[in-house]
C-alpha cells in the first residue's frame, strides 16, 4: 500500500506543479490594467504606470516572476488584492469568506446525499416504473437545462411561492433555504443517476446472481453487496467534494449575494483584480488536486484489491 | 430405484427477444432421484442452462415459464413469481454453482463473510457460531488453513480454490439438489479433475442429488449416474450413463459420441455432424435434428416423435424406434455393417524431416508492475515440414506466448526463432517480413472475437490479398476469395454478408479462409476448436486435416486437452510454467509418458467411457517431488525423438523404465 | 411458435418411415442469424415515441433557424428610436415582444439560436475531433501515457469552470475565444474516453489477425477501428451540443461571454434576466427555445447511446 500511496503522492505533486505553470502562464496574458486601482489607472501617466509595474515585478521575465511567486507562496503570502479590496492581504479576504461557503455547501452536500442516494436506489428498484420515470424527467431537466436558468427560476419563483427571502442573510437561517435548494438540486441528480446506473449494472454481475441463488433476499443483497461495493467509487469523491466546498459555488453565491468565496472569483474577474484572480485559481486548483489525492487514500482503505498492488511487488 | 425427489414435467420456457417471442425450452421433462447425479448434455443454445435456471427462478428478466410443472416435496413451484416464494427454494432446497469462479464472488468482501451470511440468514445462527460453521465448510471443500483463509478476499485465491469456495457457499444450507452449470469449463484439466472429485465426495457426505450441465462428454462419463441429452430445447434421450455411452439410440446422441476426437482413427476423417444447431428464431417442425441427420426419415421432417422405451431406464425421442421403422433400421444396420474397419494411418516418418521452424532457447519475460516474470523459459524445439506439432499445457503455461512469439506478434527476451532459415525475432528487412507474413498465418481461438464485425466477409478474406497485391484484377481477387470459401465449405454468396450472420463454426471457417487465401506454408492454430460447440469441433478438425493433405500445410497446434491433440498431432510437447517438460512423437508420449506432469495431464484428460472414468484416480502433480537443488535438471534426449526435462538421477530412472 | 404436439406412430402412413432426401447445402443456413448492428441500433432508437417526437421538433427547429434569416426582413439589431416601441408585450407584429431598446425579440431569438448553434457545432466538431484523433494516437502509442496522464490530471483535477473562466477572461471576448475556451477544457476528457475505447479495440483478436496479414496501420485504423467508433462519435456530438450552449450561457452570466451586442441565446437570456421582474416575457421566450434545444439534444444523445449498446438490442 505504501508504494501505491507514494505513486499517488508523486502524481499529485506533478499535477500541482503543472497547474501552477499553466495558470501562471495564462495569467501573464492578462491585461495589465488589472494591477491598478481605478484611480491610479486614470491619474497615472504612461511612464508612471511602467515604473509602477516594474516595481511590482510584473515586467520581470517569466521565470523570475514565477520564482518570486513560489517563494512568496511558501511564506504563506498570497499577495494583495488591488482593485476589489484595495491593499488587503488575500489570505485575510479569504479567511473571512470561507465560513459562508463552507457552511452552505456542507448542508447542501448532506441534503443531496440523503435525497439523491435513496432516489437512485428507488429508481433502480423500480426500473421502468413510475418512480423511475419521474426521476428520469427530473434528471434530464436538471442536467440539460443550463444551471443558471434553473437557479434563477428557483430564486424568483420559489421565493414568491413560499414567501422566502430572495437574498442570503447570515443571521436569518430561513434565508439559507433557497441557496441550499439551488446547491443541492444538481448533486441530487448526480447521486441519483450514478447510483441507479451502478445498481443496474451490478445486478447483472455473476456474484449478485450467485448471491440470489444462495437464497438471499434482494434487500439483503442490495445492502450487503451492491451498496457495500458502491462505497468504493463514492469514497473517491468525498474528499474532493469537501475541499471544493471551500471554493464555493460560482453562480449561486453571486445570485443570492452570499459573501462567500465562490462569488469572489467572478467579482475579482469583473473587477479585473489580477493578483486576486491568480491566487484564487491556484488555491482552488491545489485544493482539487489535494482532494483527488485524499480520495485515493480513502479508497485504499475501502477497497481490499488495492493491497494487491503491493502484494505483487 | 431410490425415491424421486424432483420432477420437472413438460416445461416450456419463452423469451422476448427483439420483439419476437422465442421458445427456448419446448416441453422438457426430467426426474431426479435421491442421491443420484444426473448430467444434462447439450451444446450452447440447446437450452440446458435455461432449463435448469428455471428451477430456481433465475431466468433473465425477458423470460418466463409458460407451462409445465416442477414438483418437489409435493409442491409445484413452476409458477412462482415473487421473490418470497423463490426464497423457499433457493439455497435450501436447490443450490447452484456457476461456470466462472472468478466472477461468482463479491470482490470486496472476505470469502468467509460470503459464506457466513448465508448461514446466518437462513438459520438465524449467531455470528460466532456461523463463523465456525463456515470455517468447517471451507475445511470440507479442501481449503488448507481455513481459519486464515476465512479472512481473505477472492483475489487472493486461484481459480480452482475460488470454485471450492463457491461450492462451500452453495452447500452451506444443505440443499437437497445441487445444480452445477459447467462448473469446470473455466478451469484447467488437472484442476477440473480435483473439483469433480470434490463434488462427488460432498455428494456422498451430504446425501445430495447433483445435476450437472455440461457440453463435455468426458466430464459426463466421469460423474453421471444418469444422462439426459438435450437438443434444441428438448430432452431427446435419457438413460443410465452406460446406456447412453454404449447404446445411444437418438441419431443426435449417436453422432455426438462418434464425433469425439478420442474415438477418431488417425489419418481418417472424424465422423462429423454437418451444419449448426438450429437457432430459435426459426420454426422447428418435426424432429429438430432431422435437417442435420443424413439418415433422417421423411416422418422426421413432418411430425415430432414421442419418447420410445428402450429399457426401464432408457428412453429416446426418435421415430427410429417405432415399429414402423423396423425395416429402415435394418437397412441402416446393413449399411453400417458394410463399412469395413479402417486402419489408422502410420505415424509420420521423421527420418528425412527438414525443420521449417526452429526455436532455440526462447525466453519471454513480462513485466507485472515492477516484478518481471518469465512466461516462456529457455524453450527449444523444431517443427518439421509437413508435420502437426502440438504444444499442450494449462493456462499460464506459456503455450500461447510461444505461439505469438513465433508469429512475431509478441516480444522475445532471449533465444532465437528461425523460419525457413531466417531469424524472425529481430528487426526484419521489409522483403523478409513480407515473405514471412505471407508464409506464416494464425488461426485464433475465439471465432467471435477474431473477425471484424463491421467488415463484410469479402473484405475479411481479401485482406491478405490486398496487402500482398496477390491478384492482377478484381476478377482474379473475387475468384481467389471464392476458391478459399469453397475450400472451407462455405457458399460463395456469403461473401457479401457480415460475420454476425454466421454461427461459431462458420465464423471459424471464415477465419481459416482468411489465413489460407495467402497460400501460407505454416499455420499456428491457437486452440482453434476449444470455443466451438461439440458437434462443430469435428467439422473444423476435419477441415484442418483435409487442408493439410491438399495444400501441404505444417501446423503448430496449441491446445490444453491431450485427448484432442492425440488424434491430429505427429509430435507433442508438454509445457508447464513456461518450460517444455517432455516432447515426443504422439504414440510414444501416450505409451511412455516419463515426466510426472505429463502423467498427471494424461490422467486428468476425461475419456468418454463411464467404465474408465468412474474409478479414475485423481493424480496431482506436485513440483516439489523433484530434488533440483543438488542436481540441476536439463533438456535431454532419453531416446531418439523423446526429450524430457530432468536431472541425472531422474534420467537414469526414466531410461530403466523405457527398457 | 407453439410446441408441436407429438403424434402416435400408428396413425402415420408407412411410407413416411423411409429415407428422406438430405440437403447438405441448406445446412449452412441453420445457424444463420439476421442480426445487424446498425439495423438493431436504429430499430431500438426509433422504437421510442419520445425519440420520434423530439426528432421532429428538433428538425423543425433547425430548419427554421436556417431559413429564418432568408424569409424575414426584421433586423434583430435594429434599435427603435421611439420609446413607444420599447418593451412591447408579445403581439401579432412582435411575436415575442420587443426589448428595452425596441429590438424584436422573435428575430433576436432566431438569430441568437443560429449563433449559439453554430458555436455549439463548432465546439462539438473540434472537441470530439481532437478527442478522437488524440485518443487514437494515445491508444496506439503506449509511450505517451506518462505525458498524457500528466496533462489529463492537470486539466481535470481542477474544475473545468475555473479554466474556462480564466481563458475567457484572459482573451478578448469573441466567438473564437469561446470556442477555444470550451475546446481547451473539454478535449482531454474526450481523448481519455476514446483512448480507453481504442485500447479495448486494439487488443481484439481481429486486429492481431490483421497484423499477422501485414495490414498497414492506416488500414487497420480505418477498417478495423473507426467503424466501431461511429456510434460513439454520434452520441458524443449530440451530448456536446447542449453542454456547449449551457457553457455559453454560463460565461455570459459571469460577464466573460460574447460581446453583449451580439445575438446569442446566452446574451438574450441574461439581458432578459435583468428585466425579468418587470417584463418577464423578455427572458421567458429565449429561455424556452434554449431549453427545448438543450433538453432535446440531451435526450437524443442518451437515447442513442442506449440504442447503440449491443446489450440493449433485445
Amino acid at each position: 500500500m505504501t508504494r501505491y500511496l507514494l505513486s499517488k503522492l508523486g502524481q499529485a505533486i506533478v499535477t500541482i506543479v503543472l497547474v501552477v505553470l499553466v495558470v501562471f502562464t495564462l495569467l501573464r496574458f492578462m491585461p495589465t490594467a488589472g494591477y491598478f486601482t481605478r484611480e491610479q489607472y486614470t491619474t497615472m501617466s504612461d511612464a508612471e504606470k511602467t515604473a509602477y509595474l516594474r516595481n511590482m515585478g510584473v515586467l520581470d521575465p517569466m521565470p523570475v516572476q514565477l520564482k518570486n511567486f513560489v517563494v512568496d507562496l511558501f511564506h504563506g503570502d498570497l499577495g494583495r488584492s488591488i482593485t476589489l479590496y484595495p491593499n488587503m492581504q488575500i489570505a485575510d479576504v479569504l479567511g473571512e469568506k470561507i465560513q459562508y461557503s463552507l457552511l452552505l455547501n456542507f448542508i447542501s452536500w448532506f441534503v443531496a446525499a440523503i435525497i439523491g442516494m435513496p432516489l437512485g436506489l428507488a429508481m433502480a428498484k423500480n426500473k421502468s416504473g413510475i418512480v423511475d420515470g419521474f426521476g428520469m424527467v427530473y434528471i434530464v431537466l436538471v442536467r440539460s437545462i443550463p444551471s443558471i436558468i434553473i437557479h434563477f427560476f428557483i430564486q424568483v419563483y420559489l421565493s414568491k411561492l413560499f414567501n422566502l427571502p430572495m437574498l442570503f442573510y447570515m443571521e436569518q437561517p430561513i434565508s439559507w433555504i433557497l441557496p441550499i435548494v439551488s446547491m443541492s438540486i444538481g448533486s441530487i441528480a448526480g447521486y441519483a443517476t450514478w447510483l441507479r446506473r451502478y445498481i443496474v449494472d451490478e445486478e447483472n454481475k455473476d456474484y449478485i446472481k450467485f448471491a440470489r441463488v444462495k437464497g438471499l433476499p434482494s434487500n439483503f443483497i442490495m445492502w450487503r453487496h451492491v451498496f457495500r461495493n458502491a462505497i468504493v467509487p463514492i469514497a473517491i469523491n468525498i474528499p474532493s467534494d469537501f475541499l471544493l466546498m471551500l471554493s464555493g459555488s460560482l453562480i449561486i453565491e453571486s445570485l443570492y449575494a452570499i459573501p462567500g468565496t465562490g462569488g469572489l472569483l467572478i467579482k475579482s474577474i469583473t473587477a479585473m483584480d489580477n493578483p486576486l484572480v491568480q491566487a484564487l485559481v491556484l488555491l482552488y486548483g491545489a485544493l482539487s488536486v489535494l482532494g483527488v489525492f485524499l480520495g485515493d487514500i480513502v479508497v485504499s482503505f475501502v477497497d481490499p484489491r488495492i493491497k494487491l498492488v503491493d502484494a505483487n511487488n | 430405484m431410490k425415491d424421486k425427489i424432483f420432477e420437472a414435467k413438460d416445461v416450456v420456457v419463452k423469451f422476448n427477444l427483439r420483439g419476437n417471442t422465442l421458445t427456448a425450452i419446448r416441453g422438457a421433462s426430467i426426474d431426479l432421484y435421491d442421491g443420484e447425479t444426473l448430467a444434462i448434455v447439450g451444446e450452447s443454445g440447446s437450452g440446458k442452462s435455461v432449463f435448469t435456471k428455471s428451477f430456481i427462478g433465475m431466468l433473465d428478466k425477458n423470460g418466463w415459464v409458460e407451462s409445465g410443472s416442477m414438483m418437489m416435496d409435493g409442491v409445484d413451484f413452476s409458477q412462482y413469481k415473487t421473490e418470497k416464494e423463490w426464497l423457499q427454494i433457493r439455497g435450501k432446497k436447490i443450490a447452484m454453482v456457476f461456470q466462472d469462479p472468478m466472477t461468482s464472488l463479491n470482490p470486496v468482501k472476505t470469502i468467509g463473510e460470503q459464506i457466513r451470511e448465508v448461514i446466518s440468514y437462513h438459520f438465524g445462527t449467531e455470528k460466532e457460531a456461523a463463523k465456525k460453521q463456515a470455517i468447517e465448510l471451507l475445511r470440507q471443500v479442501g481449503i488448507q488453513d481455513p481459519e486464515q483463509r476465512y479472512k481473505q478476499y477472492p483475489h487472493e485465491f486461484s481459480g480452482g480454490m475460488r470454485q471450492r469456495v463457491v461450492i462451500a457457499t452453495a452447500i452451506a444450507c444443505r440443499p437437497k439438489i445441487l445444480i452445477c452449470d459447467e462448473p469446470t469449463t473455466a478451469l484447467d484439466v488437472t484442476v477440473q479433475a480435483q473439483i469433480l472429485h470434490l463434488i462427488k465426495k460432498l455428494q456422498k457426505e451430504l446425501d445430495m442429488s447433483v445435476i450437472y450441465i455440461t457440453h463435455d462428454l468426458g466430464v459426463v462419463a466421469n460423474v453421471a449416474d444418469r444422462v439426459a441429452v438435450m437438443y434444441a430445447g428438448q430432452i431427446v434421450e435419457y438413460g443410465l450413463a452406460n446406456e447412453i455411452f454404449k447404446d445411444a439410440r437418438h441419431p443426435y446422441s449417436k453422432a455426438l459420441l462418434l464425433s469425439l476426437p478420442q474415438l477418431g482413427v488417425r489419418g481418417h476423417e472424424l465422423h462429423s455432424i454437418k451444419g449448426s444447431p438450429p437457432n430459435l428464431y426459426k420454426e422447428i417442425k418435426g424432429d429438430a435434428f432431422a435437417p442435420r441427420n443424413p439418415d433422417a426419415m421423411k416422418v422426421d421432417y413432418e411430425y415430432e416423435p414421442p419418447f420410445f422405451k428402450v429399457s426401464d431406464t432408457h428412453y429416446a425421442k426418435t421415430w427410429l424406434l417405432s415399429d414402423k421403422a423396423a425395416e429402415y433400421r435394418k437397412e441402416l444396420e446393413q449399411i453400417n455393417a458394410a463399412k469395413t474397419e479402417i486402419k489408422p494411418a502410420p505415424p509420420m516418418d521423421f527420418s528425412n524431416a527438414k525443420p521449417l521452424v526452429s526455436v532455440r532457447n526462447l525466453t519471454v519475460n513480462f513485466k507485472l508492475g515492477r516484478k518481471e516474470f518469465s512466461a516462456v523459459r529457455d524453450v527449444s524445439f523444431d517443427i518439421h515440414e509437413g508435420e502437426t506439432f502440438s504444444l499442450v499445457g494449462e493456462s499460464g503455461s506459456g503455450k500461447t506466448t510461444t505461439g505469438k512469439a513465433i508469429m512475431k506478434i509478441c516480444h522475445t527476451s532471449g533465444g532465437e526463432i528461425y523460419y525457413d532459415g531466417v531469424q524472425v525475432n529481430r528487426k526484419m528487412k521489409a522483403h523478409e517480413l513480407t515473405e514471412f507474413r505471407k508464409n506464416v498465418q494464425m488461426i485464433f481461438q475465439d471465432p467471435m472475437a477474431s473477425l471484424n464485425e463491421r467488415a463484410k466477409v469479402d473484405y475479411i478474406i481479401s485482406e491478405g490479398l490486398y496487402n500482398f497485391h496477390a491478384y492482377k484484377n478484381e476478377k482474379e481477387r473475387k475468384e481467389k476469395v471464392a476458391a478459399a470459401m469453397h475450400s472451407v465449405g462455405l457458399l460463395e454468396e456469403y461473401a457479401t454478408r457480415f460475420p454476425h450472420e454466421f454461427s461459431g463454426g462458420q465464423r471459424q471457417r471464415i477465419g481459416i479462409a482468411r489465413a489460407l487465401v495467402v497460400e501460407p506454408k505454416f499455420i499456428v492454430a491457437d486452440e482453434p476448436i476449444s470455443a466451438l460447440d461439440v458437434s462443430i469441433r469435428a467439422q473444423v478438425i476435419n477441415l484442418l486435416n483435409q487442408l493439410k493433405k491438399e495444400k501441404g500445410f505444417t501446423y503448430m497446434f496449441i491446445a490444453h486437452d491431450l485427448s484432442v491433440v492425440r488424434f491430429i498431432s505427429d509430435r507433442i510437447a508438454v509445457m508447464y510454467k513456461g518450460r517444455i517438460m517432455e516432447l515426443a512423437e504422439t504414440e510414444e508420449l501416450f505409451r511412455n509418458p516419463l515426466h510426472p506432469y505429463t502423467n498427471a495431464l494424461l490422467q486428468a484428460a476425461p475419456v468418454p467411457d463411464p467404465d474408465i472414468e468412474r474409478d479414475k484416480e485423481v493424480v496431482v502433480y506436485d513440483p516439489s517431488i523433484h530434488q533440483y537443488e543438488t542436481e540441476k535438471p536439463y533438456w535431454s534426449e532419453v531416446k531418439p525423438g523423446h526429450f524430457v526435462w530432468a536431472n541425472d538421477p531422474e534420467l537414469a530412472e526414466y531410461r530403466t523404465r523405457l527398457k | 411458435m407453439e410446441t408441436i404436439k407429438t403424434t402416435k406412430a400408428q396413425d402415420l402412413p408407412q411410407d413416411l418411415f423411409t429415407r428422406a432426401d438430405f440437403h447438405e447445402e441448406l445446412l449452412e443456413d441453420t445457424g444463420f442469424s439476421n442480426y445487424s448492428y446498425w439495423r438493431s441500433t436504429f430499430r431500438t432508437f426509433f422504437k421510442s415515441t419520445v425519440v420520434k417526437v423530439i426528432l421532429v421538433i428538433m428538425l423543425a427547429l433547425i430548419a427554421y433557424t436556417v431559413i429564418y434569416p432568408m424569409i424575414t426582413d426584421l433586423d434583430p439589431y435594429e434599435v427603435a428610436l421611439s420609446p413607444v416601441e420599447w418593451n412591447l408585450p408579445p403581439s401579432s407584429e412582435h411575436l415575442f415582444g420587443t426589448d428595452g431598446v425596441g429590438r424584436d425579440i422573435w428575430a433576436r431569438v432566431w438569430f441568437g439560436t443560429r449563433t449559439s448553434f453554430l458555436l455549439a457545432i463548432a465546439v462539438a466538431f473540434f472537441q470530439v475531433g481532437l478527442g478522437v484523433i488524440i485518443g487514437a494516437i494515445w491508444g496506439f502509442y503506449r509511450k505517451l501515457d506518462t505525458l498524457m496522464f500528466a496533462i489529463y490530471n492537470t486539466l481535470t483535477n481542477v474544475p473545468s469552470t475555473i479554466y474556462l473562466v480564466l481563458i475567457a477572461y484572459v482573451m478578448k471576448p469573441s466567438i473564437i475565444t469561446i470556442i477555444i475556451a470550451l475546446v481547451a477544457t473539454g478535449w482531454i476528457s474526450e481523448a481519455r474516453w476514446f483512448r480507453s475505447r481504442i485500447l479495448a479495440l486494439r487488443e481484439a483478436d481481429y486486429n492481431i489477425a490483421s497484423v499477422c496479414l501485414k495490414t498497414p496501420p492506416s488500414r487497420i485504423i480505418s477498417r478495423n477501428v473507426v467503424p466501431y467508433l461511429v456510434s460513439l462519435i454520434i452520441m458524443d456530438v449530440a451530448l456536446t451540443i447542449p453542454s456547449s450552449i449551457g457553457s455559453e450561457v454560463f460565461l455570459s452570466f459571469i460577464g466573460v461571454g460574447l460581446p453583449a451586442d451580439l445575438c446569442t441565446l446566452g446574451n438574450l437570456v441574461n439581458q432578459g434576466r435583468s428585466a425579468f421582474l418587470v417584463y418577464p416575457y423578455q427572458m421567458i421566450f429565449p429561455t424556452m427555445i434554449l431549453c427545448i434545444i438543450t433538453v432535446s439534444f440531451y435526450i437524443i444523445g442518451n437515447k442513442f447511446a442506449d440504442a447503440s449498446d449491443p446489450r440493449n438490442h433485445v
